[in-house]
């Protein structure tokens, strides 16, 4: 266990860039243009309300002040009011935070399945019409459109044949999946060609590694040296690619929600901008770019576990 | 009767997109049990190829195109399913290679690679194969077996990985060992080791072994009988003995004659079979002093964590050059030996300015302003390919530093550029190739040419013919020392090789862990030598036994 | 006795072209010409309506039908490949400059350069591309120009993390150490030694991102972050004629494949060149 004692000072490295992405995020939405009161107060409002109202967001204060004031709110989880909703931002996102998450899961359990699946069927018939059915996908999947695809989807699989509801989320867990399912499979159509091209060069290059020749040379049957050997070496770049391309898996379910009209952050960011309700994109960034700092920390976790070499 | 192995016939050829070329044509010899077989070749003769072609682990573009491997018991090796063929693998026929970190998995412990092909094809019990390779282990000298079978490949040191390759490929206890290369990765007394060990388990076990190697005097010592490969042929086979005494084909004589260890002082080395021919006189002592390095002290850093800060750890040097001193002349020629990890490279990285000293002093003699450090000191690389721009041609190599430091007016660059390309031996249809399209002989001789356009006193090489075959090496080496008696250069040789620096230079340096372990005239350090890592390093060195005799060949030739 | 060189191998095919890179480039030069020709290729203007033939299905007048306000989507489908070639170029050029600039110093240059230049990258790559795309652009106020603003403000860690990747690799190369030996300049070895050697990946990356930048804005477009409606933009354009996807699919159809097929040219062409510069993504 003593490798992954980096866990503990982990945090303090990365103090920076969690400073760095509040900053990013404050600066972000502080220069937006127009004057966010006016606009929620209408052209009408009186100049000592609009003070009034400036003064319980905290907005007359200089910058820098504004940017601590914002730093120790963050610190007791108070994200502000959003303008609009008229309510805590923290809560408005709680309540819209189950549906992302879960597509998020749900199309990368999709793409993972669908990734491998291809991957080891191109790698182990290398050349052969497999593998250049699966390098075809790979290349047309990667120049989908994924929002025109979903549309697509819509059109066919929803309003035609009726086998899956047009948008909505759903009540009960099964309703999830079933509302979910196109839209994950929509995002993971977009990622599968990357991982699945990535992974079947990796796996081919393993079966070609020395390492996997001295098995060979032992007398291990292919099965043998694919499971025991091809395999293992595959997984830590997989794992560290799926690290990467999580921040385009994120990126993806914002446009799709979208699409599908689905009620979880990505649609309520987009809506935000354009009633310009910055207390809610703010918070909205700030969740996402947390993500992606536990989705790297977790990556790093699992390179430490499957590879006995690194040392963090 | 007591055969083994028998091959016959053998053809291989690799598929290319203009239609499949021959690599390896009509290869035959026989293998008795117990009997070592060396198969000599430079790098591209197909030696490998062969080898692997036996137990059918070819590379994807490769295709056995006609012959027969007959392993005595099994039948036709060439002939069988990929089913029958992992009965055969590990069992019957084994296999190491050149390069143990590579052919071990990183992410799967030592012991249980070992255990795998027992565990597998035996159907042994785990704690049964667990405690056979902690045996194992312990047969090809792994100081700690109990706690080595639990360690990853990567906490090992190169000598104990190939010791770990060996104790695997012995697991299912095989006939015949397949040795491919497999002490070239390793330091000269490493690599003595490993020899000592394979001969002890050769007795130990009854194994034959094919020992494929560029090394003739390491196959010389090893083997019985050698066969010399050459462009995918043998071209003669036999008795060790009788081949090395009375080389028949003009290939192994040449391949013979490379031999540093056969070489006299002060002669070129002998190309294409020819006997060697001596080199014009240097004239040694009281030349002008040109370099002085005193007390000169490199560390480096270890790379520093942030766990190390917050806990004020203070930062940890190491020292690559410790306090190391000598002095150069014009026209001297010093030899600088010793192992990996010596330090030697980084002492002359640190003399051409490329690595900044932590203590002591270099200095180089002369006005700094009148003639600058890259005018004075010039170096050469040990890999030819890498120390060249893949980007520019030779022309534009050469040319760059004329013009930067405007050594000559630009109507007159082309002419210094053919005259450089023709003192290094180049031709000069080679003037608009890049790099990727010379061979490594080419790249070298490109490599001496830039250090020569800027006229230095002073050329260091670091193992400048280490990456090359042995004959051509011979040709690098004949050209330093040609240039270095027409320059009058001063010539620092760095190297790993004793016997080439021996040829080369009258002093020696001899480096351990960074410090200079023994100095001295290269005669007398060979003769004499005083240092105990010095012996050892001599000791290591292969070729004390089919060499020896006196020196029946030795100075045949030359005579 | 004579070595072999590289030249003498099989390698030697290399005035062949890989299937892939022709496909591509032919493909986009498909587009390209569409883009230059459109004024003369299309039947009739982007923007010119005929309220009396709305939403109607391909036919000889309209090839790929008419819609809600009578535009002809083959009319605006050649404009529009004027606009997202564009996206695509600008989109891949400023990060590409920048990232490379950045990457280069920071690599060789080290010490503070390259740790304020890491922190920069850190901090960027914890936001997920589009979302920081997407707050840029509500900053700036939806349009073309802040997308081309917040592409180059994001796009550029990835150049600057392969260039300067491939920097340090190649500082320690040998022909770099003997050009210092040689006595050469700071700005001579970067400029003549190592980025023309270290920029080959970013070169391959980019035509690899120039299908993300195609994807990226014609999804903000059709989100109405970037291309305004009425512009004649194939995301645009799709998120007009959802409305009457059930009734007429055209709308959203063709764009959707006009988008496909540019794509794939720069997905051809990043694969083609990966191949042939040996470098695989």
């Amino acid at each position: 266990m003593e490798r992954f004692r980096f866990l503990i000072w982990r945090p303090v490295q990365m103090l920076p860039v969690l400073l760095g992405v509040t900053l990013v995020t404050f600066v972000l939405v502080r220069s937006l243009p127009g004057d966010p009161v006016r606009v929620l107060l209408g052209p009408r409002a009186r100049p000592e309300m609009i003070a009034a109202t400036r003064h319980q967001f905290g907005l007359d204060e200089p910058l820098p002040v504004q940017y601590l004031f914002f730093l120790k709110n963050l610190l007791a989880g108070d994200l502000g009011r959003s303008i609009m909703y008229r309510a805590p931002v923290f809560e408005v996102i709680a309540e819209r935070l189950a549906p992302t998450f879960l597509l998020i899961a749900y199309a990368l359990v999709l793409s993972i399945l669908l990734a491998t699946t291809f991957a080891t069927l191109a790698a182990r018939n290398e050349g052969r019409f497999a593998d250049h059915l699966v390098r075809g996908f790979c290349t047309a999947g990667l120049g989908l459109p994924g929002f025109w695809l979903g549309i697509l989807l819509i059109m066919l699989l929803s309003v035609r044949l009726g086998w899956f509801p047009v948008s909505g989320y759903g009540e009960t867990w099964l309703g999830h999946l079933h509302h979910l399912f196109l839209p994950a499979l929509t995002v993971a159509i977009a990622l599968a060609p990357v991982l699945t091209r990535n992974l079947r060069a990796t796996l081919i290059e393993q079966m070609g590694a020395d390492h996997a020749q001295a098995a060979r040379s032992r007398g291990l049957t292919e099965g043998e040296v694919f499971r025991r050997h091809v395999v293992p070496n595959a997984l830590l770049p997989t794992v560290n690619l799926l690290g990467v391309n999580l921040g385009w898996l994120i990126g993806g379910t914002v446009v799709i929600e979208s699409v599908f009209s689905i009620p979880g952050l990505g649609q309520l960011m987009v809506a935000s901008i354009f009633t310009r309700d910055y207390m809610l994109v703010q918070g909205i960034t700030l969740v996402f770019a947390l993500t992606i700092v536990a989705v790297n920390l977790t990556v790093d976790v699992l390179t430490v576990a499957l590879d006995p070499r690194v040392v963090l | 009767m007591n055969e083994l192995l028998t091959v016959a016939g053998l053809a291989i050829d690799v598929l290319t997109r203009e239609g499949p070329r021959a690599l390896v044509r009509d290869v035959g010899f026989r293998l008795n049990r117990g009997e070592a077989l060396g198969l000599v070749g430079e790098s591209g003769s197909g030696k490998t190829l062969t080898c692997r072609a036996l137990v059918r682990l070819l590379p994807s573009a490769c295709r056995v195109v006609a012959g027969k491997v007959t392993l005595s018991g099994a039948g036709d090796l060439l002939a069988m399913d990929e089913r029958a063929l992992t009965e055969v693998r590990g069992r019957r026929v084994a296999m190491i290679f050149q390069n143990p970190t590579s052919h071990l998995d990183p992410v799967m412990r030592i012991g249980e690679q070992i255990a795998e092909g027992l565990i597998l094809h035996q159907g042994l019990d785990r704690s049964v194969a667990r405690r056979r390779s902690i045996e194992l282990l312990d047969e090809v000298g792994i100081a700690d077996p109990a706690h080595t079978v639990d360690a990853w490949p990567h906490q090992l040191s190169g000598g104990m990985r190939q010791r770990a390759m060996i104790a695997a490929a012995l697991a299912c206890e095989p006939d015949l060992l397949i040795a491919d290369e497999p002490t070239t990765a390793l330091d000269v007394t490493i690599q003595a080791q490993i020899i000592d060990l394979l001969r002890r388990l050769r007795g130990t076990h009854g194994l034959a072994v094919i020992l494929v190697s560029h090394d003739l005097a390491l196959v010389g010592d090893f083997c019985e009988r050698v066969a010399v490969m050459r462009a995918g042929r043998i071209v003669e086979a036999g008795e060790t003995a009788a081949i090395l005494a009375h080389p028949r084909h003009p290939y192994t004589r040449e391949l013979i004659g490379s031999q540093p260890r056969l070489v006299p002082p002060g002669h070129y080395f002998p190309v294409s079979g020819a006997p060697a021919e001596r080199a014009p006189r240097v004239k040694l002592g009281g030349g002008a002093p040109l370099l002085e390095v005193a007390d000169l002290v490199v560390t480096f850093q270890r790379p520093r964590r942030v766990l190390d800060l917050v806990r004020r750890r203070p930062a940890t040097y190491v020292r690559a050059v410790d306090r190391v001193g000598f002095a150069l002349a014009s026209g001297d020629a010093l030899g600088i030996v010793g192992e990996s990890g010596s330090g030697k490279s980084t002492l002359a990285r640190a003399i051409v300015g490329l690595v900044t000293p932590s203590a002591g002093a270099i200095r180089l003699v002369g006005d700094e302003r009148e003639t600058p450090r890259y005018r004075r000191v010039q170096m050469i690389f040990q890999d030819p390919l890498s120390a060249l721009n893949p980007r520019l041609s030779v022309a534009q190599t050469l040319t760059e530093p004329l013009i930067v430091h405007r050594l000559c007016r630009r109507a007159e660059v082309a002419t210094r550029v053919a005259a450089l390309m023709a003192e290094v031996g180049l031709d000069p249809a080679l003037a608009h190739r890049r790099p990727r399209q010379l061979s490594g002989g080419q790249c070298q001789r490109v490599g001496i040419a830039r250090a020569l356009a800027l006229s230095p006193a002073i050329l260091i090489a670091d193992e400048p013919t280490s990456a090359l075959d042995v004959t051509i090496q011979a040709q690098i080496l004949n050209l330093l020392i040609r240039l270095r008696a027409e320059r009058q250069l001063a010539l620092i040789l760095i190297s790993h090789d004793l016997e080439v620096v021996r040829r080369v230079c009258e002093r020696v340096i001899v480096m351990r862990h960074g410090r200079v372990v023994e100095e001295g005239p290269a005669e007398r350090i060979f003769a004499a030598p005083q240092a105990g890592y010095t012996r050892e390093l001599l000791a290591a060195i292969p070729g004390t036994r089919g060499f020896s005799g006196g020196t029946p060949l030795a100075w045949q030739g030359v005579a | 006795m004579t070595e072999a060189t590289a030249a003498d191998r099989p390698a030697a095919a290399h005035v062949e072209l890989p299937p892939m890179l022709l496909a591509g480039t032919a493909l986009l030069g498909l587009w390209i010409v569409v883009a230059i020709g459109a004024d003369w290729l299309a039947p009739y203007g982007p923007l010119e309506q005929d309220l009396s033939r709305t939403l109607q299905g391909p036919s000889a007048a309209h090839w790929l039908g008419t819609d809600n306000y009578g535009r002809d989507v083959l009319s605006r489908i050649l404009h529009g490949a004027r606009l997202d070639l564009q996206i695509a170029v600008l989109g891949v050029l400023f990060p590409f400059l920048i990232g490379n600039l950045i990457g280069l110093l920071a690599g060789y240059l080290g010490g503070w350069t390259d740790i304020v230049a890491m922190r920069l990258l850190e901090v960027t790559m914890a936001f997920p591309f589009l979302v920081l795309v997407i707050a840029i652009i509500a900053v700036l106020g939806p349009g073309l120009g802040s997308l081309y603003v917040a592409l180059a403000l994001v796009g550029w860690v990835s150049y600057a993390r392969l260039t300067r990747a491939q920097v340090l690799v190649l500082k320690s190369a040998d022909f770099v150490s003997a050009a210092r030996v040689m006595g050469l300049g700071a700005w001579r070895v970067m400029w003549r030694h190592l980025l023309p050697n270290a920029v080959t990946p970013a070169v391959v990356f980019a035509m690899t991102d120039a299908v993300l930048v195609v994807l990226l804005g014609s999804a903000l477009s059709y989100l109405g972050l970037g291309a305004q409606p009425p512009a004649a933009e194939w995301g645009v354009m799709i998120a007009e004629g959802q409305q009457f996807l059930a009734s007429a699919w055209w709308i959203c159809l063709f764009p959707g494949l006009a988008i496909v097929s540019l794509a794939m040219g720069f997905s051809l062409l990043a694969d083609g060149l990966a191949e042939r510069l040996g470098t695989r993504p």
